[in-house]
């Protein structure tokens, strides 16, 4: 099965990250034709979700190539610049295994500690080994990116606009968490949370529904004063007591002590208006992992013909003297097009005169049981608030019915901003969720082990400005974001289709296919004229190019 | 709201060019559309079906031509109740990567799905594979086997008919792959969480 790739196209697309991905199925969707590859033999890039096997081979160094024997595939005036950089893949700190390799040795490791009779403390659950939990490979979906979506987000409701949404399944986050005085703590969300939380007295339960509501509704009037001051600074005002500033504040505004009033009423807006869509919070998480999101946005890409080929040799690009994108050199083979939509991470190393100001500090961990033990699994979001001077940090904890893990694991994403490593930035949250408090003896509760850990750091791209001055009808996408969600995602890949096809509508609804076909045996609207019937049953949302019959190839 | 009990997802692979989309077609449209049959913009066909007296929805998903430069997304194989892995028994080379598709099944579809091998092209002269080459294939690999052609309509009918049957079985003794039913789908037509009204364009 060696097919050749045609070799012209519209725009080529080179890595398949969640921008780079959009951009893609957003050409394809107007006619244009797309060549989407990636010298990865997986979807995602840097967006990537990968088993336990692949994860812990990952390969994080861009292999340089630079093919000068290939020019006599160049014309005159030409030059080739290599493809890929590494200044902006992501950086493996560690991954460590906490487990031992195979059951033998660890039977002999519990006979000693029986024999000992030492402390029966808490011991990682004897039945997991490396072995095992490698053998459960191709259950785990582990992100290298994950992401949440608000049910109002700008994500949901592009994928619901463009009709996207049929090719991915989501789960609601259940709870939201923080920490407080000391403990996990769980943050009421909605209206009916408040009312039914112990946590919070019935005039704190008045003031905050207030808060609430002028947050959501109030006019600039209510916040006139503030524009120079922090939320906090209004909230204390409010005469709010201390654990609502927390609840507000920390989790459902996703603020610090620092964020200005207006972000702080912005955040809140973006939380409370996400709520009692789907679920108990504002947040789903789509199934299997954040990687299939790429992955749904080239599916459609390819349904409206985009031509996808992964794993592919790319040997450099090419452009004419006055630095105008030609095409690419895939292999031996040149394919042509008109514009050039990158990855950063493949970006020719001469042409980065750039680099990342911050980086993301991140962390991956298995554990055995869930942070905050419940009669049912949860998915579960944790905004760990700044204290003592450390950062806040965002946690995702992850079960099984989520997809992404085998039964009675979790897996645990954590991220924060970087200021020195991820296992610095990270160590306070990671000591109180999974290592036992000297001083709290009283309470039973059992932390989970970390049975897998992965720290890396992955360069904050995101607000660079990448503009390629110096090279012409190219556009680079930013790699993984702090958001939460895709918002600044969308934004950028819809800036970058609306300057290379200004005159397009960006994603339209792609028609269902029982707009398309008719079946049943009481009509005899057989679709035997392609061309006519699907004119007659798309309606008038369908656009032109539906009515086109093209071949692929 | 839509007149149908069941509703299953099939999916099918294999290499390129050995009649995926043309049993699709043919099956759905009742057709043999001249040259390759992709169509623009058809994501996935459908047809209701009567098995039992009870209503059948097939949801038949095509590969959006990915398959040719062996880049499907995972998400395709995902909750998919049949497979379909077809092959053509007048190229050899087509049989042979059937390895490579088990193997990406494996990994990415639901160990519970359905799965069939399928010989396509039986019509032509130029046979390469022999029947029983592919029944041993199948049965080795523990799948339903069945030799069809898309162009003289042989055994099309009976593929699906045959997958409906199976499926609807499963479903009564409750052996269905389980795609957990708390999962939500945010299309905003087939779920009654969703917000039909969200379906208004982004401009
Ligand atoms: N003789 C014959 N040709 C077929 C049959 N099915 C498909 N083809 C041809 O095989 C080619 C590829 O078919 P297509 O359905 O596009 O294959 P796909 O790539 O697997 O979707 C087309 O030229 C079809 O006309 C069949 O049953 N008999
Ligand atoms: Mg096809």
């Amino acid at each position: 099965m060696d097919y050749e790739l045609p070799s012209e196209f519209d725009l080529i697309v080179v890595g398949t990250g969640v921008i780079e991905s959009i951009v893609a199925a957003a050409a394809s969707r107007i006619g244009k034709r797309v060549l989407h590859i990636d010298s990865n033999n997986y979807y995602g890039g840097l967006w990537a979700s990968f088993n336990l096997d692949s994860i812990n081979k990952l390969v994080t160094e861009n292999e340089l190539r630079n093919e000068l024997d290939k020019k006599d595939l160049l014309k005159e005036n030409e030059t080739l610049y290599s493809v890929g950089n590494n200044a902006f893949n992501l950086k493996i700190q560690s991954q460590t295994w906490n487990l031992p390799e195979k059951l033998e040795e660890q039977n002999e490791v519990q006979t000693e500690t029986v024999d000992a009779k030492e402390d029966v403390d808490v011991k990682v659950d004897e039945s997991w080994t490396q072995e095992k939990l490698l053998k459960l490979s191709r259950k785990f979906n582990i992100d290298l990116t994950p992401k949440l979506h608000f049910a109002r987000g700008d994500f949901v409701e592009l994928l619901i606009a463009s009709n996207i949404a049929r090719y991915s399944e989501f789960r609601s986050v259940s709870r939201v968490l923080t920490w407080l005085n000391g403990q996990l703590e769980v943050v009421p969300c909605s209206r009916s949370d408040v009312f039914s939380s112990n946590k919070v007295s019935v005039i704190e339960k008045r003031m905050l529904m207030k808060l609430l509501t002028s947050c959501v509704d109030g006019d600039e009037k209510e916040f006139a004063g503030y524009e120079n001051k922090t939320f906090q600074s209004y909230l204390k005002d409010r005469k709010l007591t201390g654990n609502l500033i927390h609840y507000v504040l920390y989790a459902i505004a996703m603020s610090t002590d620092d964020t200005m009033c207006l972000e702080g009423v912005k955040n809140t807006k973006r939380f409370l208006g996400s709520l009692g869509r789907y679920g108990k919070t504002p947040f789903l998480y789509s199934m299997y992992g954040s990687g299939e999101i790429t992955q749904a946005f080239c599916r459609l890409s390819a349904v409206f013909g985009g031509i996808y080929a992964l794993n592919q040799p790319l040997n450099g690009f090419i452009f004419n003297n006055e630095h105008t994108f030609r095409g690419v050199l895939c292999g031996q083979q040149r394919i042509n097009a008109e514009h050039l939509v990158m990855s950063l991470e493949k970006v020719p190393q001469s042409v980065v005169d750039f680099s990342a100001k911050e980086y993301i500090s991140r962390a991956i961990f298995i554990t055995d049981r869930s942070i905050m033990e419940s009669d049912k699994e949860h998915l579960t979001l944790l905004l760990f608030p700044s204290i003592n001077g450390k950062r806040t940090c965002t946690i995702l904890e992850l079960g099984s019915l989520t997809g992404t893990c085998p039964k009675d694991l979790y897996i645990v994403h954590m991220f924060t901003k970087q200021y020195t490593s991820p296992e610095e930035d990270l160590k306070h949250c990671v000591e109180k969720l999974f290592y036992k408090q000297e001083e709290s003896g009283e309470s039973e509760i059992i932390l989970p082990n970390i049975l897998w850990s992965f720290y890396y750091s992955v360069p904050n791209t995101f607000n660079l400005g990448l503009k390629c001055e110096q090279l012409h009808n190219v556009y680079m996408c930013s790699g993984p974001d702090m958001d939460l969600d895709y918002d600044p995602a969308i934004a950028q890949a819809k800036e970058i289709f609306t300057s290379i096809y200004p005159d397009f509508e960006f994603l339209p609804r792609a028609p269902d296919p029982e707009e398309i076909i008719i079946e049943g045996e009481d009509n005899n609207n057989v679709l035997n004229d392609d061309n006519n019937e699907v004119e007659e049953h798309s309606d008038n949302r369908t656009e032109e190019n539906l009515q086109t019959q093209r071949n692929i190839d | 709201m839509e007149d149908f009990k069941f509703l299953f997802k099939v999916v099918l692979v294999g290499n390129a060019g050995v009649g995926k989309t043309c049993l699709v077609r043919r099956f759905t449209q009742g057709l043999f559309p001249p040259g390759q049959g992709a169509t623009i913009g058809v994501d996935f066909m459908i047809k209701t079906v009567e098995v039992e007296n009870e209503k059948v929805k097939l949801q038949i998903w095509d590969t959006a031509g990915q398959e040719r430069f062996r880049s499907i997304t995972q998400s395709y194989y995902r909750s998919a109740h049949a497979l379909i892995l077809v092959y053509d028994i007048s190229c050899q080379p087509t049989f042979d990567c059937l390895p490579d598709w088990l193997r990406e099944i494996e990994e990415y579809a639901s160990s519970k799905v359905l799965r069939i091998l399928v010989g396509n092209k039986i019509d032509r002269e130029d046979r390469e594979i022999p029947t029983v080459v592919g029944e041993d294939f199948a049965a080795r690999h523990n799948m339903y086997f069945l030799e069809t052609s898309a162009k003289e309509a042989e055994n099309v009918e009976k593929l699906f008919m045959k997958i409906a049957e199976d499926l609807m079985q499963q479903a009564r003794s409750k052996d269905l792959p389980r795609y957990d039913s708390i999962t939500t789908n945010i299309s905003g037509r087939t779920s009654s969480i969703s917000d039909s009204n969200c379906c208004s364009k982004l401009t």
